[in-house]
């Protein structure tokens, strides 16, 4: 094995991006089962009084720490980690890393203040007129400036790059990694106007009142690609990493998974509309159009699913595989990092289909604010998303660390109870919202609950507690990790498949940014200029500030 | 590299289609299930 050296001072970074990053899964998940409880009866949160004052805050609390600093951090370390080992060189300005990291790092500090004092009880969508204690915004800007600064640390190094290989084309892991980055850094241009221009001045008292459409506006031009800010990097190791490590397989198309990464790029962010489907205030024929350009998204969809699936398939009969779907059995299940990430697959199948059905224009008004929805979500960034970031996470550790993962067979066993418990868990929350349970409501509490909700409601639970020991094992399986004494051998193996095809036969134009960036460019004007330009023209900064909690 | 390719161009992705047809009824399966609900609401929910 022959592989480049990722520098010390990069995988110091590294691995300080994974750390704060599992330790906010750690927090975060421990809220995440307190709902699921109080769903099924059991509510711990009156023994938590003194410390956690209600549902709502635990339920911020799970969803920022999950669903916005878990995800981000490792997101950010693993696409640091593919752009320096993809191009085969360091960052070429560590020093703007950092800052950027600690950046990030000051933003959740600052963010968290507020939400442990109930100051910023405002879920991890804080929509106004929810009003949130200042240094939440302020908490948030950082992490997402923080973000674009490491963004720019990484074209900076692909810029060298590009110039000592100008007919090159760019390695696969560090060109998805960097389409994943731009992706980051033009959606969330939403959220920052959003608080810098409404949010943080009101809340500092500068502006008496916000206006609750446009604040929504901004969010989901933001809120829909930050999905495939999750998901994207999942898809990099699921094209380009999962397919050597379950069988020795190979990418099945290098020219079809980069033109899948330019089609998200392209069609993520201005889709936005479909989840203000019953807003009023948008015109239908906005919302019909993005409902539109939704479905267009299902095309990059389903080529990822194509790809990574003849990829693996590929390993797989290669090593004695059968059948229709009995070759699936011929994968390398004994391996943790991929048990979690085939697993992580399968549910992302009916999580797939979930999607479809919420952007359906008419059938969302059936799911809208249920709990069809978090159900959904959590078989996406809960676990298309988290359960692959653990699986990578297990080959990642110990490569940084230089320590051997311990107990594999417990990794093993992590990801299939969290498998099992999500089954539970989200199956019964799919269900619910079909039975019109809504979303973001202690149920035990509501006086309304039909005698029929009721044995889902306990499974809501029981998924609960599942899925509470399997991220227990996970946090275990890493201290053990970290802190092992055996070290490994020899330098874990990064593992990157080879393309079945020449990356050079790739076309140039796949290859190539400004028609793509200037497209995505051209795209989000068309398809929110007119609409934003009417919202701004009529602004109404009326709303006053409310706490509910 | 032209055996490689020679070699990789024997393999047809069948399991895959597979997969992908099964993932194609599911889809509309749940996809109907949950318009029959829209429906069975009546017009205005």
């Amino acid at each position: 094995m022959n592989q480049y050296q990722v520098p010390t001072a990069e995988k110091k970074l590294i691995g300080s991006h994974i750390l704060v990053a599992i330790l906010a899964l750690a927090l975060g998940s421990f809220f995440g089962p307190l709902q699921a409880f109080e769903h099924a009866g059991w509510d711990f949160y009156v023994y938590l009084k003194p410390l956690f004052k209600s549902y709502y805050q635990g339920l911020t609390v799970h969803g920022v720490l999950n669903a916005l600093v878990w995800t981000t951090f490792f997101i950010m370390g693993f696409l640091t980690f593919n752009v320096v080992f993809g191009l085969k060189r360091p960052l070429k300005n560590m020093l703007l890393a950092k800052v950027g990291f600690w950046m990030m790092v000051v933003g959740v500090v600052a963010a968290a203040i507020p939400i442990l004092a109930n100051e910023a009880t405002v879920l991890f969508t804080f929509y106004p007129p929810l009003k949130a204690n200042w240094a939440f915004y302020v908490g948030l800007t950082l992490v997402v400036v923080g973000s674009w600064v490491e963004g720019w640390g990484m074209f900076m190094t692909y810029t060298a790059w590009r110039k000592e290989n100008k007919d090159e084309r760019t390695p696969f892991i560090a060109f998805a990694s960097l389409v994943t980055a731009l992706l980051w850094q033009i959606c969330t241009l939403g959220v920052a106007v959003e608080i810098l221009t409404m949010l943080l001045p009101w809340s500092l008292g500068l502006i008496d009142g916000v206006d609750p459409l446009l604040a929504r506006t901004y969010f989901w031009f933001t809120g829909h690609p930050l999905v495939y800010f999750w998901l994207l990097p999942a898809y990099i190791s699921w094209y380009a990493m999962l397919p050597k490590q379950a069988g020795g397989g190979k990418m099945f198309s290098d020219s079809l998974a980069r033109l899948s990464f330019w089609m998200f790029l392209v069609l993520s962010t201005p889709i936005g509309f479909h989840h203000q489907y019953v807003d009023p205030g948008i015109p239908p024929i906005w919302k019909f159009l993005h409902s539109m350009l939704t479905f267009g998204v299902f095309f990059p969809s389903m080529m990822t699913a194509f790809t990574v699936v003849a990829s693996l398939e590929y390993g797989a009969r290669k090593n004695g595989g059968k059948g229709a779907l009995a070759w699936i059995g011929k994968l390398n299940w004994n391996d943790p990092s991929v048990a979690s990430q085939l697993l992580a697959g399968i549910l992302f199948f009916f999580g797939g289909i979930g999607g479809l059905t919420n952007a359906s224009y008419n059938v969302n008004l059936v799911l809208h604010n249920t709990a069809f929805i978090p159900g959904h979500f959590h078989l996406t960034v809960a676990t298309a998303v988290t359960l692959s970031f653990i699986g990578i996470s297990y080959w990642l550790v110990p490569y940084l660390t230089g320590r051997k993962l311990w107990q594999p067979k417990w990794a093993t066993i992590q990801a299939w109870v969290w498998f099992v418990g999500m089954i539970i868990f989200s199956n019964s929350m799919h269900v619910l919202g079909l039975l019109g349970a809504p979303r973001r409501v202690p149920l035990n509490l509501a006086p309304y609950v039909p005698e029929e909700w009721n044995s889902r409601l306990f499974q809501v639970g029981l998924g609960g507690a599942i899925l509470f020991i399997s991220g227990t094992i996970y946090l275990v399986v890493m201290y053990m990790t970290v802190t092992n004494k055996q070290r490994v051998e020899k330098e874990v193996e990064v593992p990157i498949a080879e393309s079945m095809q020449d990356p050079a036969a790739t076309p140039a134009w796949l290859d190539r940014w400004a028609p793509w960036v200037y497209g995505s460019i051209a795209l989000i004007v068309v398809m929110y200029g007119p609409m934003l330009f009417e919202l701004i023209k009529n602004i109404s900064l009326t709303s006053p500030g409310f706490r509910v909690w | 590299m032209a055996n490689k390719k020679g070699n990789d161009e024997e393999f047809h992705p069948t399991g895959t289609v597979v997969v992908l047809v099964i993932f194609v009824i599911t889809l509309i399966a749940i996809w109907a299930t949950i318009y029959m609900i829209l429906v069975g609401r009546g017009g205005t929910l």
